[in-house]
């Protein structure tokens, strides 16, 4: 048993090319947004807005790194979090926008995605509104 | 099961129309009464849409209560607005349960719209109660 799972893997190495990336996970692209609006939101004063797509990004990742297949004993991807920069000259006037244009990234994939993520994926596009709304 | 997360939701839309009728006599701040009078046409056009989406599944949609308890008895503005606020949370509660229960793109689209739209009825009232923060951070799910 020991020498099975040992040279099983070496055997199929052999023999068949490796297998191609994962396709990107297109949640990560919803973490990218939600951490930018944060960052946007603190440099411009809005700290709802930015404690609230902090939670987004961080319930995002969760679910990204969750669905993520690991390659064993291989070390854990750094999850490129961390602080984002707010883009130069960032204003107050820009959070609506990219509020909207977030809810409706998060809208888009409502249609498509697993049932397991769909929840949080609507709740992400809903609490956009409810920002934006917040923000009126 | 997608048609007995349609049934629960027609439920919040019912719960929704009654208590918009309701709060009606309470709220006499003209802008507020507008915006009484726009949750109340859009919860029953919501709870049209959905008979009628179950009537198209094969399903019977479920008759209202005769009446709703809202969290508290509604004698103030302050309480009306109150139980706005429980009715849009409940609606959220339930649009999302439809989307964790089918994967047909059309109900799902329509099931985002009824969740993101009382996500926002439900941030303007807690706006109006003063209550913080101002907004729900993740719609529907049942905390927060």
């Amino acid at each position: 048993m020991l020498l099975a799972t040992a040279t099983a893997p070496l055997a199929v190495a052999c023999t068949t090319p490796p297998p191609p990336p994962p396709p990107p996970d297109p949640l990560a692209e919803l973490v990218k947004a939600a951490r930018s609006d944060a960052a946007l939101a603190t440099a411009v004063g809005a700290p709802e807005t930015a404690a609230a797509r902090t939670e987004h990004a961080q319930r995002l990742q969760a679910e990204v790194d969750r669905a993520t297949p690991r390659v064993p004993g291989a070390s854990v991807p750094p999850s490129t979090s961390a602080s984002v920069a707010p883009p130069a000259g960032a204003s107050r006037e820009a959070l609506v926008p990219a509020l909207q244009a977030a809810q409706k990234q998060a809208g888009e994939l409502v249609a498509s995605v697993e049932a397991h993520r769909v929840g949080l994926v609507a709740s992400v596009a809903a609490g956009c509104a409810s920002l934006v709304e917040a923000l009126s | 099961m997608s048609v007995e997360a349609v049934q629960d939701a027609l439920a919040a839309e019912h719960a929704a129309v009654w208590t918009y009728g309701l709060v009606s006599a309470f709220i006499a701040v003209p802008q507020l009464s507008a915006a009484v009078a726009d949750g109340a046409t859009a919860h029953r056009a919501r709870r049209d849409a959905t008979e009628r989406w179950l009537r198209d599944a094969g399903a019977t949609p479920r008759p209202p209560a005769a009446a709703y308890l809202p969290p508290q008895p509604v004698d103030s503005a302050a309480s009306a607005v109150a139980a706005l606020i429980a009715v849009e949370t409940d609606a959220c509660v339930a649009w999302r349960g439809v989307l964790e229960r089918t994967g047909d793109a059309a109900l799902r689209t329509s099931a985002l719209d009824a969740l993101t739209v009382s996500a926002v009825r439900a941030t303007r009232w807690r706006k109006v109660a003063g209550v913080t923060p101002t907004s729900i951070a993740f719609p529907g799910a049942g905390v927060g």
